[in-house]
C-alpha cells in the first residue's frame, strides 16, 4: 500500500509538473548558468521529480570488503507552492529510497539510523511542511509546522554539488522530524527557534511520534552580510534520538557555517563546524562527543564543473549486526565501541547535460578517498583492522536524471529561507528560492 | 536447524577489531620477553594462547593474580561461567553471523583452551550460565533470530548441542539468560532486546526437558531495556533499566505467583536508572537477606571508559524496597557480579576499573556522616561503601596493559574474570 501511494504521488507531481511550466528551466550547455533562473521571479508552484541511477565501487568498505553496487538513489518528487499572496507556502518532498535502495547506499564513512558506511534511505515522507508568513513594518516572520528540517545546522546535503553525502551528515542536520518552528527576519539578520520531537526514523515508513513532540528545541540564527554570503550559528537540544521510545542518551548539537554562492551560481563555497555532545542526563554527565569540520567548493570551468569537499568527522563505533552495514537498531544499550576520526577528500566532475524529452540528466563523477583512525587508542573498535591498512576509496559515476529543477534550499522554510542566487554546478541547477526573505 | 558446529581449532579467523599489526607487535615484544612463548599472528588467535600474564606494578590492595588465558583473543571476550574445573567463555560482537564459545580448562592456575564451539545465526553471545546441575549450558543470541542454545555437558569439556530454542517474542535479540529452578522445575528468563518495532520483554521457559523447551510466560517490561534477572528462592528481580528493579513472585513470596503467572511485589527506581544487573544476597553467617546489590550500567566506551555505581538496596520489605547504600568508583562503571556468600564478599567486574571485592556482610546501611556521600547529580546522601572502608581489593588494575572487565565468578576460593581485552583471568580470592 506504501508502495503504491509514494508511486502515485511520484506520478502525480509528474503529471503536474507541466503546470510549473514558467518556474521550469530549459537545462543549460554543459553547467553554464542558466541566466533565465536568476531573472526568474518567485513563482506560485514548484514541482521536481529526480533520480539518480549510481554506480559506486568501494574499496575497503567495511570489513575490509571491495564492492561494486548500483541503484537509484536520491529518488524523490518534491513540490513547493505559495497561496494566499503568498501569506501560506507549503513545502512537501516524497523520497523513494526505501524503495530502490533498502540496504542503504554504499557510503564509506557514512552513519546514522542503524547503518553505517552506507548512507540510510530517508523517509518516504521526506518533508511536508506548512508556513504562513506575514510582516509587520520592516519585521518579517513565519510560522511552520509539519514534518521536516530542524532549524539547526548547513542545507541537506541533497541540495549540495556532491552525490555522495558527507560522513557529518547526522552531525550537521537533524532531518524529518514533527516540528514548529517560529522565524523573524529583519534585514540581513534572521533567527529561528523551534521545537519538535527528538526521535529518528527507523525505517523509511516511520512516522514522529505524538508521544515524543516537543522534547527537543533548537535556536538558529542567521547573517547574509552580501548578496550570495551567509552566516550561520545554531544549537539544538536533542533528546533520545536513538532510542524512539526515550531514556537513551541526549544529544547538544552546535553548528556554525559559512556559505557564498556567486551571483552567476558558478562559485559555491561552505565552510561549517559541529559538534555533538552526547549526554547521560541521569548522572548529568557529557560522555561521547563528537566533532566536524568540512570544506567544500565547486566552479565552473567551460563546460565542466568541479567540486572539491574535504572532511574531518568523528563518528561513533558501536556494535555490528551479523550485517557488517547495520547496528542494532535501538541498541540494546548506552555503550559504544570507539570513536573513529575520519578524513576524506572529496573530487567531483560533471559534464554537460542532456534532454531527453522531458527529462534532463546530469552524468557526473565523484572519487573520495578516505583515511579512518581511532580516537583513542583502547577503543576496542579498530578501524586500521577493519577496514584494511590500504587506502580507502570510492568511485561513483551517476546521472543526475530531473524533470524540473531543484528547490535552490533544503532545511529552510518561511522567512528563514534567503532568495539568494540558486547554484547551478555538478548537475545542481536549483531554481531561485521563492525569496521570503528577500534579501 | 541451525547448525551448531565446532570451531576448528587450527582456524584462525578474520575478526576485524584487532589489529593485525598491534598483535604482531605484542607477539614480538612477548616472544622476546619469554622466549619465545609466542612467534606469530596463529599464535594468539582463538585457539591458542600466551600463558604469561602482563606485568605487574604496586598495589597495596592488588588481587593475586594466578594466570591468564588467550591472552589478546581475536574475538573479544564477553561473560563467563565455571563449574568444578571448566570454566565457558562467550565471544561479543563478532560481526559476523557465527559466533563461537571458548571451554577452559581451569584447574590450574593458568586457564588452558580445550575447545570451542560456533554457534550459527548469532553475531553476539552476551551470556552463559550452566545450569543448576550443571548438566547443561545456555546461552543467549543476539541480535535477529534471538533465542537461547542449550548444550549437554555430559562431557563438560565437549558440550554437545540439544536444542534452540526461539520465536517472535525472542526474535530481536535475547540479551540474557539466566536459569534457576522454581519448584523442581528448570527455568530460563530471557531478557530479550527491543528491535525491529518490538519492545523489550522478559520471557520465561521451562527447560526441564532440554530437549523441549516450552515458553510459559512473556510480559512486556523495561525502559527501555530489561538487561539482567536474578531468581532466588522463588523470587524473580529485574533489571528493568530506567524503569528500575522489579521484584516478582514466582512462588517464593506467598502471593500466589509461578513462572507462568508472576506477582509483582515491588520496584524501586535506583538513583540514576540504567539498573542492569541483580545479586540478592543471603549471607550463611549471618542468616541476613536484607540487600539485594544494583547494577547501574552508565554510558561507557569499551575498551576505554565506563561508568555505572552499585547500589545497595534494603529489601527487608519486599513491597517497598529503600536503596541505603552505594560504591563508585570514579572513571569506571560496574558490569556483572559473583558473591563468595560464605565469607560476604561481592566481587564486581568493574570494566576499566578491573575487578572490585567488596565487604558486604553486616548493616550496611548505618554510617557516619564522615561516611556518607552522593551519587553523582544527586542531593541524597546514601552510605558510601567506600568511605566505610568496605573496598577490600581490586583487582587487574596493577597490571600494564588496560582491561575491560565484562564478568566475573567466585569458586572454591578463586575469582575468574573475562575480559574484553584480553580473554581471561584467574585471581586469588580475598579473605578476610
Amino acid at each position: 500500500m506504501r508502495t503504491r501511494l509514494l508511486s502515485a504521488s511520484l506520478v502525480c507531481l509528474t503529471v503536474l509538473s507541466p503546470l510549473d511550466a514558467r518556474a521550469q528551466h530549459e537545462g543549460h550547455p554543459g553547467m553554464a548558468t542558466d541566466a533565465k533562473a536568476d531573472t526568474t521571479s518567485p513563482h506560485r508552484l514548484h514541482l521536481m521529480a529526480q533520480a539518480i541511477p549510481v554506480l559506486t565501487r568501494a574499496e575497503n568498505t567495511a570489513a575490509g570488503r571491495d564492492l561494486t553496487e548500483g541503484y537509484l538513489a536520491q529518488v524523490v518528487g518534491m513540490g513547493s507552492g505559495r497561496l494566499f499572496s503568498g501569506h501560506l507556502a507549503v513545502d512537501v518532498t516524497l523520497n523513494g529510497e526505501g524503495l530502490t535502495m533498502r540496504r542503504g547506499e554504499l557510503s564509506t564513512g557514512a552513519f546514522g539510523e542503524g547503518f553505517v558506511d552506507r548512507r540510510h534511505p530517508h523517509t518516504y515522507l521526506h518533508e511536508l511542511i506548512a508556513s504562513g508568513i506575514g510582516a509587520i513594518g520592516s519585521l518579517k516572520y513565519s510560522g511552520s509546522a509539519g514534518r521536516g528540517f530542524v532549524p539547526y545546522g548547513t542545507d541537506d546535503p541533497m541540495m549540495r554539488p556532491f552525490e555522495k553525502y558527507p560522513i557529518n551528515h547526522h552531525l550537521s542536520q537533524i532531518l524529518e522530524r514533527g516540528l514548529l518552528i517560529g522565524a523573524l527576519r529583519v534585514g540581513p539578520a534572521i533567527l529561528e527557534a523551534s521545537t519538535f520531537g527528538g526521535e529518528e526514523p527507523t525505517s523509511p515508513s516511520s512516522w514522529p511520534r505524538a508521544s515524543r513532540f516537543g522534547d527537543s528545541w533548537s535556536v538558529r540564527a542567521t547573517a547574509l552580510p552580501t548578496a550570495g554570503a551567509e552566516l550561520q550559528a545554531s544549537y539544538a537540544s536533542v533528546q533520545s534520538p536513538e532510542q524512539p521510545g526515550g531514556f537513551g542518551l541526549d544529544q547538544q548539537k552546535r553548528s556554525v557555517s559559512a556559505r557564498f554562492v556567486s551571483a552567476n551560481g558558478e562559485r559555491y563555497l561552505l565552510a561549517e563546524w559541529a559538534r555533538t555532545d552526547e549526554r547521560d542526563a541521569g548522572r548529568d554527565v557529557a560522555v561521547f562527543g563528537y566533532e566536524t569540520a568540512l570544506v567544500e567548493g565547486a566552479v565552473t570551468l567551460g563546460v565542466v564543473d568541479l567540486g572539491l569537499r574535504l572532511e574531518q568527522t568523528e563518528r561513533p563505533e558501536e556494535e555490528r549486526l551479523s550485517d557488517p552495514f547495520r547496528t542494532p537498531r535501538p541498541a540494546s544499550d548506552l555503550s559504544i565501541t570507539g570513536i573513529t576520526r575520519w578524513r576524506a577528500a572529496t573530487v567531483a566532475m560533471a559534464f554537460p547535460g542532456a534532454t531527453f524529452g522531458p527529462l534532463r540528466g546530469y552524468p557526473y563523477v565523484e572519487l573520495e578517498r578516505l583515511a579512518a583512525s581511532p580516537r583513542a587508542a583502547t577503543d576496542i573498535f579498530d578501524a586500521g583492522q577493519f577496514y584494511g591498512r590500504a587506502p580507502l576509496w570510492m568511485a561513483s559515476v551517476g546521472v543526475r536524471v530531473r524533470y524540473g529543477t531543484m528547490h535552490a534550499r533544503m532545511g529552510r522554510y518561511g522567512v528563514a529561507l534567503p532568495a539568494g542566487p540558486p547554484l547551478h554546478m555538478l548537475g545542481v541547477d536549483s531554481t531561485r528560492s521563492s525569496g521570503h526573505a528577500q534579501h | 536447524m541451525l547448525s551448531i558446529e565446532e570451531e576448528s581449532t587450527s582456524r584462525t579467523s578474520f575478526h576485524p577489531y584487532r589489529s593485525t599489526m598491534r598483535r604482531s607487535f605484542l607477539s614480538l615484544v612477548l616472544a622476546l620477553a619469554f622466549g619465545g612463548a609466542c612467534g606469530g599472528d596463529s599464535s594468539t588467535g582463538p585457539n591458542s594462547q600466551v600463558n604469561s600474564c602482563p606485568a605487574a606494578g604496586t598495589q597495596s590492595n592488588a588481587m593475586t593474580v594466578l594466570g591468564c588465558g588467550n591472552f589478546k583473543p581475536k574475538r573479544v571476550t564477553g561473560e563467563i561461567s565455571v563449574r568444578g574445573t571448566t570454566a565457558y567463555t562467550t565471544t561479543w560482537n563478532n560481526g559476523s553471523p557465527t559466533s563461537a564459545f571458548y571451554v577452559w580448562d581451569v584447574s590450574g592456575n593458568v586457564p588452558a583452551l580445550v575447545d570451542s564451539v560456533r554457534v550459527d545465526n548469532a553475531s553476539t553471545l552476551g551470556d552463559v550460565v550452566v545450569t543448576p546441575d550443571g548438566k547443561y549450558l545456555v546461552l543467549a543470541t543476539e541480535y535477529s533470530g534471538g533465542s537461547i542454545v542449550i548444550f549437554s555437558l555430559d562431557d563438560p569439556r565437549k558440550p554437545q548441542f540439544v536444542s534452540r530454542f526461539t520465536n517472535a517474542e525472542t526474535n530481536a535479540g535475547v540479551h540474557t539468560a539466566e536459569v534457576g529452578t522454581v519448584n523442581g522445575k528448570v527455568y530460563a528468563f530471557l531478557s530479550v532486546d527491543p528491535g525491529g518495532g518490538t519492545p523489550p520483554r522478559l520471557v520465561i521457559v521451562d527447560i526441564t526437558n532440554p530437549a523441549a523447551p516450552q515458553q510459559v510466560y512473556s510480559r512486556v517490561v523495561g525502559a527501555p531495556f530489561v538487561h539482567d534477572t536474578f531468581l532466588r528462592d522463588g523470587i524473580l528481580f529485574l533489571g528493568l533499566w530506567d524503569g528500575g528493579v522489579a521484584i516478582w513472585d514466582l512462588g517464593g513470596a506467598g502471593l500466589g505467583g509461578s513462572p507462568a503467572n508472576p506477582i509483582d511485589v515491588g520496584l524501586l527506581q535506583t538513583l540514576n536508572g540504567h539498573v542492569h544487573n541483580i545479586w540478592w544476597l543471603k549471607d550463611p553467617a549471618t542468616g541476613s537477606a536484607r540487600y539485594a546489590f544494583i547494577g547501574e550500567e552508565s554510558p561507557g566506551k569499551v575498551g576505554t571508559s565506563s561508568s555505572g555505581d552499585i547500589h545497595v538496596v534494603d529489601v527487608s520489605n519486599m513491597a517497598s524496597p529503600q536503596e541505603v547504600a552505594f560504591y563508585t568508583v570514579p572513571g569506571a562503571g560496574t558490569h556483572n557480579f559473583s558473591v563468595d556468600e560464605q565469607n560476604g564478599i561481592l566481587y564486581a567486574a568493574y570494566y576499566n576499573g578491573g575487578v572490585r571485592a567488596i565487604d558486604v556482610r553486616g548493616d550496611l546501611g548505618t554510617c557516619t556522616s564522615a561516611q556518607r556521600s552522593s551519587p553523582v547529580n544527586q542531593a541524597v546522601q546514601l552510605c558510601d561503601l567506600a568511605k566505610m572502608g568496605r573496598e577490600l581489593a581490586v583487582g587487574l588494575k596493577d597490571r600494564s596493559n588496560a582491561v575491560y572487565v565484562w564478568g566475573v565468578q567466585y569458586l572454591d576460593g578463586f575469582v575468574y574474570a573475562s575480559d574484553m581485552l584480553n580473554g581471561i583471568w584467574k585471581l586469588r580470592a580475598v579473605s578476610r
